[in-house]
This record gives C-alpha cells, structure tokens and sequence, in this order.
C-alpha cells in the first residue's frame, strides 16, 4: 500500500478509536455539569450496560433473527443504563451531595468497584464475543485506500450521538432545563424546575452514551469487564485537556490525542506500540502547564 | 460506659496502651507461627503506603488514584540495586542504597508531579494520577531488562560472588544466627514502619498539619493566612510518594520479589478503599485499612471466594461512606454518640465542629 494509504488508514482508525474515548469523555463532562463531580464509574457502568445488550440480545436473536435481536439488545441496553444512571444518581451520589470533593470521587470509585465486580460475577472475567452486525475484519476499499467497517460505523454513531445531544440541550425544553441545573442549581430551582429529576436525567444520558460507545468498542474486541478501564483514562485525559465544562474540548481533544498518539506510534520509531501511551500524558502535562483550566475551559472563578 | 470513653481519652492511659502494644509487637513472632509473622508483617508494609495516602488524602483533600505508582517504583528503587550488589564489594550496603533510593525517587517523582497537577483546582489530581500507574505499567513491561517485565525480580534466591571468588546463593533478607528469617523480616518491617508512623504523627501535629488542614477546609482562607494552598499540596503529595515508596521497599524485604503487576491500577483502588474504610483522616486509621486490605484479601482466599472480593470492597466502601464517614478508627466516636443520644444528653459534640464545617466551606 501507498504511503498516502496508510496514513488514511491510520488516521481514520484512531478517528475510530478515539470517538470511543470522546463518547465517554462527553459523559463525563455532562456527568459534571448536571452535578459537578467527575464519575470515576462511567467506564464500569458502560460496559455493564453493554454485557445487559448482549445478553438481552442474546436471548432475542433465536426468536426474531438476528439483525433484530442486535437491535432489540442494542435499545435494551440503552433503556437499561439510562435507568442505571438514574438510579446511581438518586440513591448513590445524591446521599453525597454536601460532602466534600473527594468523598464524591471515592464514592464513584466505590461504585466503579463494585459494577466491576457484580459484572465479572455475573457474566466472568473472561473476555466474551459481542454479536453484532458485521465482523470487526471487514473493510471497504475507496480507491486504493482500505478502510475497515467498524472503524466508519463506530465514528459516524459517535458523531450522530453527539449532534442528538446538542438538540437536544439546544433545541427541547429539557435541555433547557439540563443547561439550567448545570448553571446554576438553585436558581434553576427556584424557577420550578425540578433539579433532582434533571441530574438524574443528566446521569441517565451520561450513562447511555458511554454503554453504546462500550457496546462499539464491544463489537470489536468482545466483552470483558475491565474493558474499559483504559479507556476511561483517555477520557479523562481528554477532559482534562479539553476543560471539565466544555464538551465540545473534550471531544476534539479525545480525537486530536488518538489520532497523534497513532501517528507518533507509526511514524516516530523509538515510540512504537508500546510507548504510544505516554503520548497522551505527555501531552496533559504541557496543557496543564500552559493552560491550566485546558483548552477549551473557562478559568473558575471562586466566589468567596 | 462513659468511666470508659473518659478513660480512653486520658493521656497517661494512651501512653500506657502504646507501651502495651510495642511489647506486644516484639514479643509476638517469639511466639506466633510462621503465617501469622508475615501477615503482621504485610500488615505494616501496606499500613505505611496507606499512611502516605491518608496524609495526602484524608488530611489534605486531595484524590490520589496513583498511589500503587509509588510503591510500585519503590519497590523497583529497592530490589535493582540490592540484586545489583548485594553480596559484592558493597555487601549489606546495597540494602542501604536499595532503601535511600526507594525513598528519594518516588518522592522525587511525586514532586515533580504534583508541581504540575496541583495546578489545577479540584479533581486534577485525582485525574492526573488515574494515569500514573496506566503510563508506568507498559513502560516496566517494556523496559523488562531492568524489571524483569511480567515475570518481575525475585531475589530470594541470589547469586553472589563470595570472598573466595566462587559464586553463592543467597537471601539478602536472611536472618542472622538465632532468628528465622520471618522474625528477622518482622522485626526490621516492623521497626522501620514505626518509625514512619511517629514521623507521619509528629508532622500531622504541627504546623504542617494545621496548614493542611486549612488547605482541605478552604484554600481561600488559607491563601488570606500566607499558607500557600499549592506549596503544600505538593509538600502532602510529595510525602505520599515517599511513603509509597518505603512501602515499596518493606515490600521487597517482605516477599523479595517484585514484578510489573505492583504497579496496576487496581491496586491504587484498593489502597484507597482500605484507607477511606480505616479512616483517612488519622494516623491509626492506616493501621486498621492495612488490616482491612490484607484480611479481606486472605478471608475471601481462604473461603474460596476470591471473584467476589471487588463486590465485597466495593459495597464494604460504599457501606462505610454512608454509615461511617469517618472510618473504622471513629466507630468509638460513632458508638459514644449515640450512647450519648440515647441517654437524651447533647447531642452536640464539643470541639467537632466537623459537620457544620464541611458544608459551608464548600459552598
């Protein structure tokens, strides 16, 4: 293959790869706008909704075939972490609304352990196969460029996902409310909306954007529960790079640091395979030296 | 029960019942069993990792999810050097380089990085430091001609050129005539961990722990007093490094061996599960997590129900969090309060103002 081919290739797969990393991040942020903490568990609660699809589609695909069944799953798997979400933030985090910072984190750490563990109890630590509509070998070629499937699909759903999201803050009368709660709880309280409902809602969203990423990622290299472990470390760079409160930074940063790290891996021989992943921290660290608030963030101003 | 409480709570008392458990600790491998000495002792090599996480954690707020990091490279700091040159020229001296080393890079290394992370406000920390042992990780499986990689290093069984130029093996944690070797671990596990408890005891009690404690409760009222909220979140964070770090190093004379899976991530999970349930903000609270951590790990090994620890720690720390902020070590406070309660007495606590502050500072 060409030179040029490659390079294609390349940047469309870390596109791929890096929209999984940019799908989670974007449920971090929202996470932490509608309750200003970062959710450590996002990654576990993805791919715990993940194994739900697969094992509702499982149970479908006999009856119904099996584009069906990955369908039924897929919806199945979204309700469900929708409703995990919400749960999470009403009977979890919201014991721990007054405490303090770093019990909220030890508190989503606390659930991240725990989904974990319930998941590897459940369905095995072993990794899985994930049915899904085509294989993780296929590739289309556009001229004398090759391109595999998942990559285009998972990159496609990612950015679908993302313009939903923005109508739906932008353009319904409950993202109004969402944005509302984010800005300023009790004010938006004050005015009749319902703050509890709204962070619950928030959650919800957060939660089942990250279980389709997961069942993505899924459909690629099966099901494990610590699938996403890693992944949430490159969210959470993205975030930090981007700026807590700017989705927007977080999903460029989540593409720009996927598609550098695959470039530098390929391109700058003492890096290779295993050294890509310092790329990303590295490139934290200059962020956070530069621009402290991240990209895209605004710079917090405390209110004493 | 309130003779009790007063009693507990008297200086003359406390001082006696630490003299009681010093004794207690030198005569118990006297008399235990093999198992029992290396539990101990296990014990104390995580109780001191946990005490560097409580000192950044529980008594200066800020998350570090990276503490395996640390003692993942301390332990490398200890064992490279010592099955370097244990044995040669430098003998026993390499043990020394091996502990000097496992304190100062570690805690170099968490310098360097809180002068960058601290700089943002909040979670960075927690953050910054979920990457730590993420990076740490491929690098030591990459490097594996330094660490051995997967495999690790062991060094019970050591090669070593003796005087008389034939080559030997041997332990460098071997105990001498008189003592078997888990004594002879106990007792110097044991000695340096007492010794980082009365320094971590000594700094949380003084200036440096009131200044702490103001940067936890609120940065801007600290800034106002001409305590720097940076300069000494760095200091905590660089002290959780070398804390984590001498625990790497007891680590090495505990079990000799020392591998790439010390540094995972799950593993600084864990630390800070045992220091929140122990009790964050205490000195004998790193105590009760290291309990906490080894017995969970041995109790849920012995019955055979190793897959289910995770959902164990993770509802046992979810459970503590709701029920018990404050740890194992404040169950006392918790049970005297609600003794008193009952008793239709204050139910206001003097010197706990605790509660009250913690929701105004933070607004």
């Amino acid at each position: 293959m060409n030179p040029f081919g490659t390079f294609v290739q390349l940047v469309v797969d870390a596109l791929a790869q890096g929209s999984l990393y940019a799908a989670l991040a974007l449920a971090i942020v929202l996470v932490n706008q509608a309750t200003g903490l970062v959710n450590f568990a996002q990654g576990g609660m993805a791919v715990l909704g993940s194994y739900i699809g697969m094992t509702i589609g499982g149970l479908f695909i006999p009856l119904v075939g099996s584009t069906a069944g990955i369908l039924i799953g897929i919806i199945g798997a979204v309700a469900a972490s929708l409703l995990l979400g919400a749960f999470v933030e009403r009977f979890v985090m919201r014991r721990f609304e007054r405490a303090e910072e770093d019990t909220k984190v030890v508190a989503t750490i606390g659930v991240l352990t725990l989904i974990v563990g319930l998941v590897g109890l459940i369905w095995g630590f072993n990794s899985i196969p994930y049915p899904f509509f085509f294989t993780s070998s296929e590739s289309i070629r556009i001229g004398d460029v090759s391109v595999s499937v998942w990559s285009i699909v998972t990159f496609l759903t990612i950015i679908a996902l993302m313009g939903v999201l923005q109508l739906l803050f932008r353009g319904t009368k409950m993202g109004l409310g969402l944005r509302a709660v984010a800005d300023n709880s009790p004010s938006a309280a004050l005015s009749g909306i319902r703050v509890g409902g709204m962070r619950m809602v928030g959650w919800g969203l957060a939660a089942a954007l990250g279980t389709i990423a997961a069942i993505l990622l899924a459909s690629k290299s099966g099901l494990a529960p610590n699938n996403f472990d890693g992944i949430l470390v490159y969210a959470l760079a993205a975030v930090v790079i981007g700026g807590l409160d700017s989705p927007i930074g977080a999903v460029v940063a989540a593409l720009g640091i996927t598609v550098l790290e695959s470039l530098a891996a390929a391109y700058i021989p003492w890096i290779g395979h295993d050294l890509k992943v310092v790329v990303p921290f590295v490139l934290i660290f200059v962020v956070l030296i530069v621009r402290p608030q991240g990209l895209f963030g605004r710079k917090a101003v405390v209110r004493v | 029960m309130s003779g009790f409480f007063a009693l507990t709570s008297n200086r003359w008392f406390r001082l006696g019942a630490f003299g009681v458990l010093l004794v207690v600790l030198g005569v118990l491998p006297l008399v235990a069993n093999e198992f029992t000495n290396q539990t101990v002792s296990h014990i104390a090599v995580i109780a001191v990792a946990i005490l560097g996480l409580n000192i950044v954690m529980g008594y200066t707020g800020q998350v570090s999810l990276g503490h395996s990091f640390f003692v993942g490279i301390g332990a490398y700091c200890a064992i490279i050097p010592i099955q370097a040159w244990w044995g040669g020229p430098l003998a026993e001296g390499a043990i020394v380089i091996g502990f000097v080393l496992s304190i100062l890079i570690p805690g170099l290394l968490g310098l360097l990085i809180a002068l960058v992370a601290v700089r943002l406000r909040g979670l960075a920390l927690a953050m910054i430091t979920i990457a730590l042992p993420t990076i740490a990780l491929p690098l030591a499986q990459k490097f594996s001609d330094f660490t051995g990689g997967n495999e690790g290093i062991s060094i019970r069984r050591l090669d070593y050129v003796g005087a008389d130029g034939q080559i030997y093996k041997g332990n460098p944690f071997a105990a001498g005539p008189g003592l078997d070797n888990d004594q002879w671990q106990y007792y110097l596990i044991i000695s340096i961990a007492l010794v980082f408890f009365a320094l971590a005891y000594f700094l949380v009690r003084g200036k440096y722990g009131r200044a702490f404690a103001i940067v936890k409760s609120n940065e801007a009222i600290a800034s106002s007093m001409g305590i720097s909220p940076y300069r000494y979140k760095v200091l905590a964070f660089t002290i959780a490094g070398v804390y984590g770090g001498a625990s790497g190093f007891l680590l090495i004379v505990w079990g000799q061996y020392t591998s790439s899976e010390t540094l995972a991530f799950h593993h600084s999970i864990e630390y800070v599960i045992a220091s929140i349930v122990g009790g964050a903000g205490s000195i004998i609270g790193a105590v009760f997590g290291g309990v906490f951590y080894i017995l969970v790990d041995q109790v849920m090994n012995g019955l055979q129900l190793a897959k289910y620890s995770a959902v164990v720690q993770g509802g046992v720390i979810l459970v503590i969090l709701f029920l018990l902020p404050g740890g194992l070590v404040s169950l006392p406070r918790a049970i005297r309060r609600l003794v008193r309660r009952r008793r239709g007495g204050h139910t206001v606590e003097a010197g706990r103002p605790a509660d009250s502050a913690s929701v105004n500072t933070k607004q």
